[in-house]
């Protein structure tokens, strides 16, 4: 892009009035440095007294590695008359993010390109400096803007399965009641319950963990967080997942299990995975369910080295028009749909060093979306046990 | 008198079984409408307590097969579903009762004859 090295421009510089030249070298709005074979500065424009906080008048005449952290100043004389010396570039000609520092001494990223001129005064290089922070600072914005983004989809999820949570909550809670109230009742009466109430007590306490585990599960699953990566078996991450969905669906859909049983772990935030599982799962059921007959068929194997989970409905299937956006937020045909869940979900399967693919089907055949996961590497030594 | 659950939840099932003994019925036990099915029918003079929700044929089916019988028995739904869809699922069926989850003695009792 700023590739000086063949300018044909720089040459005549040297005629051109300095005073003019530095004018329009000030109004850049990119540092420039221009330093001469020994790497001392030349030209030192505005926008560089900005980024450096030194004033052009002083840097001029010193070595370019005021400008420079101290272990990059170290080599780069080296590099400078490596150069010089054997003609290898090791920058001339490429951007590159380097670091630069500040005179108040805050290091800091820096995109640097260098273009070479042969003029008559000897050979002199010139470099572009462009300040990485801001830069820097909107992909951090845009890093948390995404983890929003993701949080806000997985409570949406949820919200429409609050009604569903209640159902799976009535179950114990229902149990419990009828429990105590059971022994509540023989108690009143004077009945001798000795013999039974242990084992009732027994049964009533395991419906109060039912219950908590139910909320444990739908703490894990709302609550923002750091990705946590861990090595992990696959099967019943997905088995507990597909689960999740399940609780107290409306539709009555048949769901097959085709688990390998023997695949190699996985390094991956288990709860972000439940979510991509639980999104495509929630899209399987409502693709499949005006069918009449709704089935999906969720399978994990190992394919090309690879961990896959497959979710596989048998609803209509993709229609040519929507795939190109399938993967796109805010494409959806549903009418309460957000058109989240699968730009999400593959935004998860990437940044584990996945991804997430279509099979669309049509004719007959329903959609089948396969979730790839690398094997996590093998452990170090230090990791066992 | 004879009470019939068909209740897929286990711990729902047995507590169930275990209160309405405790009221004094004989409790029969199916975790499906096609156990129902397959088991002698209830009489007139049963009570046949059907969960909404079952795995394989749908509560609402049970409900409407029962109240087509040619001696019907006394129909009580359980559910821990939303009215709107209790209603879509009931559309047209009038079972006796329906008690919604978490179940209590006392709406039970209510939704039984008195015995
Ligand atoms: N299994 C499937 N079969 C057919 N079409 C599907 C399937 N999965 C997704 N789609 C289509 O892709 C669109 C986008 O899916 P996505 O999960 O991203 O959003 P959504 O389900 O519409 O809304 P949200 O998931 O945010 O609630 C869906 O609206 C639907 O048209
Ligand atoms: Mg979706």
């Amino acid at each position: 892009m700023r590739d000086f090295s063949s300018s044909p421009g720089l040459p005549e510089c040297a005629t051109v009035s300095e005073a003019r030249l530095l004018s329009v070298l000030d109004t850049a709005a990119d540092g420039i440095i221009v330093i001469d074979e020994r790497a001392r500065i030349l030209i030192f424009n505005k926008a560089c007294e900005q980024m450096f906080g030194i004033a052009s008048v002083e840097a001029v005449g010193q070595n370019v590695k005021i400008v420079m952290p101290i272990e990059y100043a170290y080599d780069h004389d080296k590099y400078v008359g490596s150069y010089i010396s054997t003609g290898v570039k090791k920058i001339i000609g490429i951007g590159r993010e380097v670091r630069g520092r500040h005179a108040d001494g805050t290091v800091f990223p820096l995109e640097l390109s260098v273009g070479e001129a042969a003029t008559p005064d000897g050979r002199q290089f010139i470099g572009i400096l462009r300040d990485l922070r801001p830069r820097k600072e909107s992909e951090q914005r845009l890093a948390d803007l995404q983890s929003e983004l993701v949080h806000l989809a997985r409570v949406s999820a949820i919200d429409e399965m609050g009604a569903a949570i209640a159902h799976e909550l009535n179950q114990p809670l229902t149990a419990l009641m009828l429990y105590l109230q059971a022994i509540r009742r023989a108690h009143s009466r004077g009945m001798d319950i000795n013999a039974m109430v242990g084992d009732i007590l027994d049964k009533a306490a395991a419906e109060a963990e039912r219950a908590g585990h139910i909320i444990q599960r739908m703490r894990q699953f709302v609550e923002k967080r750091e990705p946590v990566r861990s090595v992990r078996d696959i099967d019943p991450m997905v088995d507990e997942a597909v689960e999740l969905t399940l609780l107290g669906q409306r539709h009555r859909i048949r769901v097959e299990r085709e688990f390998a049983g023997d695949l190699p772990p996985v390094a991956v935030d288990p709860v972000q995975i439940q979510q991509i599982v639980v999104n495509l799962v929630r899209n399987a059921i409502e693709a499949a369910a005006p069918t009449g007959d709704p089935a999906i068929r969720v399978r994990t194997r190992l394919r090309d080295g690879n961990v896959v989970i497959e979710v596989h409905d048998n609803g209509p299937g993709i229609a040519a028009p929507a795939l190109p956006k399938l993967f796109e937020a805010f494409a959806s045909s549903k009418r309460r749909g957000m058109g989240l869940g699968l730009a999400i979900s593959r935004t998860i399967a990437q940044n584990h060093g996945g991804d997430l693919l279509v099979d669309p089907g049509g004719n007959g055949k329903g959609a089948c979306f396969s979730l790839v996961l690398p094997v996590a590497p093998p452990p170090v030594p230090s990791e066992v046990g | 008198m004879r009470v019939h659950v068909v209740e897929d939840d286990a711990g729902v099932s047995d507590s169930l079984s275990l209160i309405l003994a405790n009221l004094g019925h004989d409790v029969i036990s199916y975790p499906d409408a096609e156990s129902l099915f397959r088991s002698p029918p209830p009489d007139g003079s049963d009570t046949v307590i059907v969960d909404l929700t079952l795995p394989g044929i749908p509560g609402a089916q049970v409900v409407r097969w029962l109240l087509k019988m040619a001696a019907v028995p006394r129909v009580v739904v359980i559910t821990g579903q939303s009215q709107s869809a209790i209603d879509h699922q009931l559309r047209g069926l009038a079972p006796a009762g329906v008690v919604r989850k978490p179940l209590t003695v006392e709406a039970l009792a209510r939704a039984l004859p008195a015995s």
